[in-house]
């Protein structure tokens, strides 16, 4: 390939195409990301409200025996080891009457908490002042005749774990993204390659079509498109010269 | 007993019996208990080899555990370190001046009395630990001296477990419940009174002088919550109920502020605050209740550590009276300054001949002893009575025969005025409860609530 044909590059022909990738793949990548975080966000919020669940269940099946031997100290001693798994912020049990039998709050219990309905055991988001933001649980103890135990989880723990598992998911569809966006730049150069250098051929042959050396390049070799072109071109300019056809054309058309 | 300055080899305990590897700890279902880097002191009386406390070859064939010729090995798990230390260490000096002299008289049978110690820092993790180190790789005679109601209400469950080994814990530094009732009131002993005693105490005599709204401060664990369910059942006694709660974490320091707890209290206007936690926190509450212009009487429970209490809230100031007027302290075992009373005399004179100090490996942070407490003086009830029932025992002490000598053990003169006196339904050998204010810099017994506080 002659010197003249690597000055010429393929800029027009390709842009709308690289754009039509960036944007197929810029909606590939949004439309998986939000699936990606509904999801997950739907799913482990779920997940944690189960667990939450199951740990106020816990407390609550294993306080009836102590609450019947009215032995708070020991009440009191399991819903601490309670506080060691991650996320749990507050754990309270009432009794029927709503008296709050063993909790873990300091200094006080909050005043939303003490206004509430202690047997209520559906989820509930408070937002506790100088606490955070929560989601409490409830589990019947004894069926509700021995009390309620409340489980609050700290919605900010939640949400960061949340966060941490979709930005693991966002950051490797991001990683396939930008895979994905070289990996087709490389490709339309390599499409575009053959097209420049018939390019700078068919210039070639416009200004000198009756060079000798024009009917020796490399680009008339080639078995594609751009080869065939290429040897068209040069029919093309060696008639339009009064000269016979060019090497293959007849033959290979 | 000879523990001054010696200190034994941390696992020399393998002489003592067989060996526990970690696989028959985990065979015990307790594979999380491995050996936490911070309970890394043990302390054996005797002086190791030279004096023949620690080494089997030297003092004898190995008997049952934790008993060999020459010696008697009891477990402790105590808070030696962190803002509690101070009670771990009096109740310890108490204990171990009584044996001192036990061991200088030829000890119990001919055997010495050694203490294996662990510290837990008052915290129930650690204290399980220990005690599953000094069951199972120390193979202790028996578990002495523990340190509060959060350690204690999670060793119990672990001495049911082991119900067959007849291990038995005695004595512990707690009036909580749970080692006095069922399930597990059959693995200990109690000397002191309950803090259902000390709270009715208090709530009785609050009331007679008029004081009707009583409010708690408390530490938020089930030591805590025992003395808070003391003082609300005390209350309904009386058709009252708790005028109002603020509670603090376990661990809080001297410097840490209790201005929250106390405006939650002010809140609720109560008569008076009775605490039940450690002196750090009890003291804080006591300062910050006075310069918030809460002025009513503030009870403690015997647990608080009452020395070290007036120590922080005294110490230093030229008002020394401003935090302390409105104090009134509950106590399980009579006053140390009253030496008309036998055994005061003999543990003031055995304290000042022996002067037992924490092993340095365990005190990680200052403390200064005093010179008398009533936490030394419980220590050292308590080790009285313990020698007592290890003598009952006889030449061949053994676990099994523990209970049957704890339950011989009737209208025991232990040298205060009240009778000592087990059995199957009675696990606590002390009853009384005493009360005591602050006068002159020391505590003296409060004789007239209404003179005092009405």
């Amino acid at each position: 390939m002659s010197s003249a044909s690597s000055g010429v590059r393929i800029r027009r022909l390709f842009q709308k195409t690289r754009f039509g990738i960036f944007a197929v793949f810029g909606l590939i990548v949004l439309s998986t990301s939000i699936l990606c975080i509904y999801t997950v966000d739907t799913e482990l919020t779920a997940e944690y409200e189960i667990n939450i669940q199951n740990i106020a269940k816990t407390i609550a099946d294993s306080s009836v025996g102590i609450l019947l031997n009215r032995d708070l100290a020991t009440l009191q001693s399991l819903v601490d080891q309670f506080l060691d798994v991650q996320g749990i912020e507050y754990i309270y049990i009432t009794s029927e009457s709503g008296e709050f039998l063993a909790h873990t709050f300091v200094p006080g219990i909050p005043e939303e908490i003490l206004a509430s309905d202690h047997g209520s055991t559906e989820p509930v988001e408070r937002s506790l002042p100088g606490m955070g933001d929560f989601i409490e649980v409830g589990s019947p103890i004894l069926a509700g005749v021995a009390g309620t135990a409340h489980v609050g989880m700290d919605l900010d723990v939640v949400a960061l774990k949340i966060q941490r598992a979709i930005g693991q998911q966002v950051y490797l569809i991001s990683v396939i993204l930008v895979l994905g966006v070289l990996a087709s730049i490389w490709f339309v150069n390599l499409a575009a390659k053959p097209l420049a250098e018939l390019l700078a051929y068919a210039v070639e042959l416009a200004r000198d079509g009756e060079r000798e050396d024009l009917a020796d390049r490399e680009i008339l070799s080639r078995d594609d498109e751009a080869g065939h072109l290429a040897r068209l071109f040069l029919h093309v300019a060696r008639q339009g010269a009064g000269r016979g056809p060019a090497p293959g054309v007849g033959g290979r058309e | 007993m000879s523990m001054e300055g010696s200190i034994g080899q941390d696992g020399g305990s393998e002489n003592w019996g067989p060996q526990v590897t970690r696989k028959s700890l985990m065979r015990g279902g307790l594979a999380a208990l491995l050996v936490a880097p911070w309970t890394a002191s043990t302390l054996g009386a005797g002086g190791g080899r030279e004096s023949g406390g620690q080494d089997a070859e030297a003092s004898g064939r190995t008997r049952g555990a934790g008993v060999t010729d020459d010696e008697i090995v009891l477990g402790v798990s105590a808070a030696f370190s962190g803002p509690s230390r101070g009670l771990g260490a009096e109740l310890y000096r108490g204990a171990t001046a009584y044996f001192n002299h036990v061991n200088a008289n030829g000890g119990i049978e001919g055997r010495r009395i050694t203490l294996k110690l662990y510290d837990d820092g008052y915290q129930p993790d650690p204290c399980v630990q220990n005690t599953m180190r000094l069951m199972l790789e120390d193979k202790v005679f028996l578990l002495f001296g523990y340190v509060g109601t959060p350690t204690v209400t999670r060793v119990l469950p672990i001495l049911k477990k082991f119900q067959n080994e007849d291990i038995f814990l005695f004595f512990p530094f707690t009036g909580a419940q749970p080692q006095r009732e069922p399930p597990y009131g059959d693995f200990a002993f109690n000397l002191r009174a309950s803090y259902n005693q000390e709270t009715a105490g208090l709530v009785d005599n609050l009331i007679r002088i008029g004081k009707r709204r009583i409010a708690v401060f408390y530490q938020i664990d089930a030591y805590g919550r025992s003395g808070w369910a003391g003082v609300r059942a005390a209350l309904q006694k009386h058709g009252e109920k708790l005028a109002g709660e603020a509670t603090y974490s376990r661990g809080e320091k001297f410097t840490g502020s209790m201005r929250k707890q106390v405006e939650i209290l002010q809140g609720v206007s109560p008569d008076a605050v009775i605490c039940i936690g450690a002196y750090a926190a009890c003291a804080g509450f006591a300062r910050d209740a006075v310069d918030l212009g809460l002025d009513v009487p503030i009870a403690n429970l015997s647990f608080v550590g009452s020395e070290n209490l007036l120590k922080l809230l005294t110490e230093g100031r030229e008002d020394a009276g401003k935090y302390t007027r409105q104090l009134i302290n509950s106590q399980v075992v009579p006053s140390y300054e009253d030496t008309s009373i036998p055994a005061v005399r003999e543990y003031r004179e055995l304290m000042a001949r022996h002067d037992p100090q924490v092993p340095e490996e365990l005190t990680r942070e200052e403390y200064t002893p005093f010179a008398h407490s009533f936490g030394s003086l419980e220590g050292f009830l308590n080790a009285r009575l313990l020698a007592e029932i290890l003598r009952r025992l006889g030449p061949n002490p053994d676990r099994a025969g523990l209970e049957e000598a704890v339950f011989s053990v009737r209208d025991f003169d232990l040298g205060i005025s009240e009778k000592v006196s087990f059995g199957p339904d009675r696990r606590q050998g002390l009853q009384s409860v005493y009360h005591t204010v602050v006068e002159e810099g020391r505590f003296v017994p409060l004789d007239d609530w209404g003179a005092r506080f009405a």
